[in-house]
């Protein structure tokens, strides 16, 4: 064959302009980083001796665990108190978020203009801010006790599936939707039959992370006084009873891995009926 | 009488975008059955929604029985749309719900919002769904969710769904195109067949020719937002399709 005859064709994955900013914004991040490091003046080598000194610290301080002061009647009061306020707290948020999530759906609104973006704004707002701040918050406000930590978990929970439920509902099939508008149906009917079996199963789900995530944020709540097993970890931690604190946290973790094993079996039970 | 008037409606998706539809006129009458054709993209959909202003029209007019549809307030269209059926290429059904509740629907125009929660439709409506179930020949089918169900069958859910209304006019957006031949025709003969027994004018999208010749008595031929045709079966020819199929829009 002569290869002479047409010029060897070229080909190459990303074209100019693309091809610039893709390896620009790479060596952007790597540049941040080196300055990163360089700015904040990261001591590299303690960060290396850190695992020699973890472990003795552990060993010496946090071993062995005070397993019977986690078994204390008393604590497991609490943990159930925790259980609770996880409980309510995601019950309240998931009631919360269901209307705020149709509201702020941009395809079922019930009004783009000022619905929308006022469920959107309300939703981003218990996102913007963590669960401990709204503790501090709820805590300086009404006291000590569980309440101020119901409330913490329930904007909590309200931010986190608000705004799972407000995608899920933007991702459905419009078909239906549009059958319902055709027979004379109002929005709120619409929502029911066109909308809501959709979503059914998805919304669920998100139920039971929203549990998932809910007990989790429970556990250290208390640690501003808003109920819970979180004080417990405060009070040791300041009287440096390093044993009962890792009696705690192995506590925690337990219960964490717990809730997290049955979420994940139940959603999985879920997803399945479709 | 005509039931329903269109007078030059014009349609655009945005507000600087290119015109769907370029001032459509026609009639149709109590017993018409009329075929909407016309290639892809001549605005054919368009025209239907524009009806019960599943999509607004941007200019014309449009009288529903005398009445301007074009400019009603929300609970007023909301009457009107109760008073229109429609039946769609894809049937919209929701999957999830059984074949009753997916019937029962059509008639959520005339049910309030308490009864919709629950769906507890009043005992009327059920005996209506159950006759119109049975004369679509899905009496087997009746707690079935509607997923299970096969095409055909679907659109036959589509058809009752649409019949529960108890409308005036029926819309019909290409109710055979994702069916097979063969239940096409048994689809097109069960709709022209409860449309002549309601006694219910039809308005039918279809870009099937021959379907339209053989079921339908009138024709408008779209092409590219403008009526090219519009009369009784019989004077559409060859020259006149060949004119309509023309120009391909993508």
């Amino acid at each position: 064959m002569d290869r002479t005859a047409t010029p060897a064709r070229t080909w190459s994955r990303f074209k100019f302009p693309d091809s610039l900013i893709r390896y620009g914004v790479w060596l952007s991040v790597l540049v941040f980083l080196a300055y990163t490091v360089e700015y904040l003046e990261i001591p590299l080598d303690r960060l290396l001796g850190m695992l020699g000194r973890m472990g003795s610290t552990i060993a010496n301080r946090y071993y062995p665990p005070d397993i019977d002061y986690i078994m204390d009647a008393d604590y497991l009061e609490y943990v159930l108190e925790t259980v609770q306020m996880a409980y309510l707290g995601a019950l309240f948020g998931l009631l919360a978020s269901v209307p705020l999530g149709w509201f702020g759906s941009y395809n079922m609104t019930p009004s783009r203009r000022y619905v929308y973006p006022i469920a959107r704004l309300i939703v981003m707002g218990c996102r913007a801010v963590h669960e401990m701040i709204w503790a501090i918050l709820f805590v300086t406000i009404i006291g000590f006790g569980m309440l101020p930590g119901v409330l913490a978990l329930m904007f909590f929970c309200t931010g986190f599936a608000g705004k799972l439920i407000a995608e899920e509902i933007e991702a459905i099939d419009m078909g239906p939707v549009e059958a319902m508008r055709a027979s004379g149906a109002n929005l709120f009917q619409t929502m029911i039959f066109g909308v809501f079996p959709q979503v059914r199963v998805a919304i669920t789900g998100i139920a039971i992370y929203t549990w998932d995530v809910s007990f989790r944020a429970a556990t250290v709540v208390g640690f501003f006084g808003a109920g819970g097993m979180g004080w417990y970890l405060k009070r040791n931690i300041l009287q440096i009873e390093t044993e009962r604190v890792a009696a705690i946290l192995l506590s925690i973790l337990a219960l964490v891995l717990i809730s997290e094993a049955l979420s994940a079996w139940a959603r999985a039970r879920v997803m399945k009926m479709k | 009488m005509a039931i329903l008037e269109v007078r030059d409606l014009r349609a655009r998706y945005s507000a600087g975008g290119p015109e769907i539809l370029k001032g459509i006129s026609f009639r149709v009458e109590a017993d018409d059955f009329f075929a909407v054709i016309g290639p892809s993209g001549a605005g054919k959909s368009t025209l239907i929604r524009c009806i019960n202003r599943l999509v607004e029209p941007s200019g014309g007019e449009i009288l529903f029985y005398d009445r301007e549809v074009t400019t009603l307030p929300g609970r007023q269209l909301r009457l009107l749309r109760r008073d229109i059926g429609m039946i769609f290429q894809e049937f919209n059904l929701i999957d999830r719900m059984s074949v009753m509740d997916n019937v029962l629907s059509g008639r959520l125009g005339y049910t309030g919002n308490l009864r919709s929660l629950f769906r507890a439709f009043p005992r009327d409506d059920i005996q209506r769904a159950l006759d119109l179930l049975d004369r679509v020949g899905l009496m087997d089918h009746v707690d079935k969710r509607a997923d299970e169900l096969s095409g055909g069958q679907r659109q036959r859910v589509g058809i009752a769904r649409a019949l529960m209304q108890n409308p005036k006019l029926l819309l019909v957006d290409e109710p055979t195109s994702a069916l097979d031949p063969k239940i096409s025709r048994e689809v097109m003969a069960l709709i022209k067949q409860m449309a002549t027994e309601f006694k219910v004018p039809c308005l039918c999208n279809i870009h099937d020719v021959q379907l339209a010749m053989e079921f339908c008595n009138k024709i408008i031929g779209l092409q590219d937002g403008n009526k090219m045709f519009d009369g009784p079966t019989g004077k559409m020819d060859q020259a006149m399709l060949d004119e309509i199929y023309a120009m391909e829009v993508l």
